[in-house]
């Protein structure tokens, strides 16, 4: 398979602050059309990765690339190309839902870059009609995450980089968000998301992945059978090595993660 | 262009926030009354001569101590929900950010000066020069707060993103503006003295500001989010041998 | 022969030093306005020249330290404000105590004086905020720090642009002969001390530096 499909190359990523190492040389690589779920304990570094993937930290080590390019810094044109939803809805509390993506839409239309209708997309994640002119600081945590997923999807980025996104939402929330993300792959986007609830990532990921202490460590992948999936994501989690693990990966160098 | 309309764009919205409860135009605005009741409490009892050379040094220590308060809260908004670093994310042009927080917290400290000057004209009989060069006052104004706010945004935009302490904006602040305020100080003394060297020290004003926004511009981004790494791999495509078929 | 430098510039200028005093106290006439006071001037121009020289290193090693995300021009910016800490510590208690004997007052407000403080003040600012600052504080610092450098031709011009006591920056130009040959040796000695203090302060700094990533390195061999 050609280097075209990569959105996101990294290679021997660390991260280290003062005396505390939080990245250890992480390889990761994401191609489009699919979807990788990270999990690991709170101070994994998880939030750390997504920080370098998105261009809001530079990395002590390592090189990163994006979309096929070199991305020493990020510029205004690959972030265009990415939307980055952190584990804070990062909204502002006296704008409605509607004026924060609007916001966000006339920001991105200085750039000539297209943006789908506000209304649209929040509709699509659930968020009631009568409660798009509502102030954020009026809404429930659950509602806010909602909205700021709703602002990463009206950019259409190829890449989506979503820190614990199934924070706070309900089940119908999840279950909606999850038929989102798998429709953003049929498009072609690649998807590089966090989450605590392995129920719902082995429900629409391609592969999971444990982060552990700043190394990535082992991975399983789906093979057709999500109840497979799901055992061997749990065991995975739980660090059980008699069912964990995909065939492969012993064969690969340590912190390797192939997508 | 695209920096400008992004700046715009951005200070639109603090606009919008900002007139949905004006809380951060009244608390400056009320703390430069106080301010002016303190300063009329210490000196009003002073002969004349002596308010003369003291209200350059008033109105300036109230833009400072005003200044720290706006910048603060203009900062915090973008504290508490973490919105600076999504606006880092997006395809937004940094400077448009700075730009944008510089000219809002501008605009409040230009309103606190329609409290502050007519407020020490009329305490003080000897600031009857500000009514009498309206023109002059006005530019003096807007290059002293405009000098201080070009330092002013880029540390408290640092001190956002960084997770770090208020009270360091503090310890930042009122030394590297000090040379600034200190510009504008004499400036001020020159208009109440209706001295004629004052368009010089407007003009040598407007180059400092102009040298202090350029070097913050500069550095915002940096600051912020920090330059590239020296890359430790030949730039170019993705190296093959991590790239594999994706399992079915 | 590099890493021996700043412990060469320190031997060197030991001597240095002890021969300026012996020529400053002893072999130097006293200015004729001035008097003994004016004794204080072969050691409180060098720090002050220093002192300004150090805040220019710090601004552009600080500079370097943001563009290049450099762990050694992290080291120069820091150890050349503290440099410049202590030299504009002394430039602050030396000058006072010869502008009481001079001029009758010991802070006469003038423009060159206020502007050294202020200098000073921003190097404390930045060991403040490099010691107690968040994570991401060193990129803030150096901010501040070439802000800070800006600070020194504003103190050189403040002379020419208001009024001012302090004496023009003509004084070490009109020096007589015997005077020059008084500040050369303290100039000399007092730049080769700091210098070798500012070097041995940048090799600790990078010392400590290399301690953490070899002990990160260990832990994540262990």
């Amino acid at each position: 398979m050609s280097d075209e499909r990569s959105v996101v190359s990294l290679r021997a990523i660390s991260q280290r602050f003062g005396r505390q190492p939080v990245l250890r040389r992480v390889d990761l690589e994401l191609l489009a059309g699919t979807i990788v779920g990270l999990v690991g304990a709170n101070g994994a570094g998880k939030t750390t990765l997504f920080s370098i993937v998105a261009g809001l930290l530079q990395p002590d080590g390592g090189a990163r690339w994006l979309f096929g390019a070199a991305a020493d810094e990020v510029d205004t044109a690959t972030r265009a190309r990415m939307a980055y939803v952190a584990h804070a809805p990062q909204l502002y509390g006296a704008l409605s839902a509607r004026e924060n993506l609007q916001l966000h839409a006339d920001l991105r239309r200085v750039c000539g870059l297209p943006t789908r209708a506000a209304d649209e997309v929040l509709t699509e994640l659930g968020l009631p009609r009568e409660a798009f002119d509502r102030p954020m600081s009026a809404h429930s945590r659950g509602m806010a995450q909602r909205v700021a997923l709703a602002r990463a999807l009206a950019a259409r980025p190829e890449l989506l980089v979503l820190d614990e996104p199934f924070t706070a939402l309900d089940a119908g929330g999840r279950e909606q968000l999850a038929q989102v993300l798998l429709g953003e792959r049929a498009r072609g986007a690649a998807v590089l998301l966090s989450s605590h609830d392995l129920d719902t990532l082995t429900q629409i990921c391609d592969r999971v992945v444990l982060l552990e202490r700043g190394e990535l460590g082992r991975s399983v992948d789906h093979e057709g059978d999500r109840a497979v999936f799901r055992e061997r994501a749990a065991a995975l989690w739980t660090g059980r090595a008699a069912s964990a693990g995909s065939g492969p990966a012993g064969a690969l160098a340590p912190a390797a993660v192939l997508c | 262009m695209r920096v400008l309309r992004q700046a715009l764009l951005l200070l639109r919205s603090e606009l919008r926030q900002e007139l949905r409860d004006f809380e951060l135009l009244l608390t400056a605005s009320f703390f430069t009354v106080v301010l002016l009741a303190m300063f009329y409490l210490s000196f009003a009892s002073l002969q004349s001569k002596a308010h003369l050379a003291a209200i350059p040094g008033l109105m300036w220590l109230t833009i400072a101590f005003v200044g720290v308060l706006t910048l603060t809260r203009v900062f915090d908004r973008e504290r508490e929900a973490d919105t600076l670093r999504a606006l880092l994310a997006a395809p937004v042009e940094r400077l448009a950010i700075y730009f944008a927080k510089a000219a809002m917290t501008l605009a409040v400290l230009m309103l606190c000066c329609m409290v502050l000057v007519p407020g020490l004209w009329l305490m003080f009989p000897a600031g009857a020069a500000f009514a009498e060069q309206p023109l002059a006052t006005a530019l003096l104004a807007l290059l002293g707060c405009g000098g201080y706010v070009a330092i002013g945004a880029l540390f408290a935009a640092g001190l956002a993103t960084g997770a770090g302490k208020n009270t360091l904006l503090f310890i930042i602040l009122y030394p590297l503006t000090t040379p600034v305020l200190m510009y504008a100080l004499v400036t001020t003394r020159a208009l109440l003295d209706h001295h004629p060297d004052l368009p010089s020290y407007l003009g040598q004003m407007a180059a400092l500001d102009l040298i202090l926004v350029s070097i913050a511009a500069l550095l915002f981004e940096t600051v912020l989010v920090g330059s590239g790494a020296r890359s430790t791999s030949p730039k170019g495509q993705v190296p093959r041998t991590l790239s594999r078929e994706p399992s079915a | 022969m590099r890493k021996l430098l700043p412990d060469l510039c320190l031997v060197a200028a030991m001597p240095l030093l002890v021969y300026s005093v012996h020529r400053v106290f002893l072999e130097t006439p006293n200015e004729r306005q001035m008097g003994t006071a004016f004794k204080i001037f072969f050691f409180h121009v060098p720090m002050g020249w220093i002192c300004m020289l150090m805040a220019v290193v710090c601004g552009i090693a600080a500079g370097v330290q943001l563009r290049r995300r450099s762990t050694m021009g992290a080291a120069v910016a820091l150890a050349a404000a503290e440099m410049g800490f202590v030299t504009g510590l002394g430039v602050l208690l030396t000058g006072p105590i010869w502008g009481n004997a001079t001029w009758g007052t010991p802070w006469t407000g003038d423009a060159r004086q206020v502007t050294t403080a202020l200098l000073w003040l921003v190097i404390v600012a930045y060991l403040l905020l490099r010691h107690y600052g968040p994570r991401s504080s060193d990129r803030l610092a150096a901010a501040l720090a070439i802000f800070g450098a800006v600070n020194v031709p504003i103190i050189y011009y403040a002379v020419k642009l208001w009024k001012t006591m302090h004496p023009s920056t003509g004084v070490v130009a009109s020096l007589p002969p015997e005077m020059w040959a008084s500040f050369w040796p303290a100039l000399s000695g007092l730049l080769l001390c700091c210098l070798g203090l500012f070097g041995l302060r940048i090799r600790q700094l990078v010392l400590a530096e290399e301690l953490d990533v070899a002990w990160v390195q260990a832990q994540d061999r262990a």
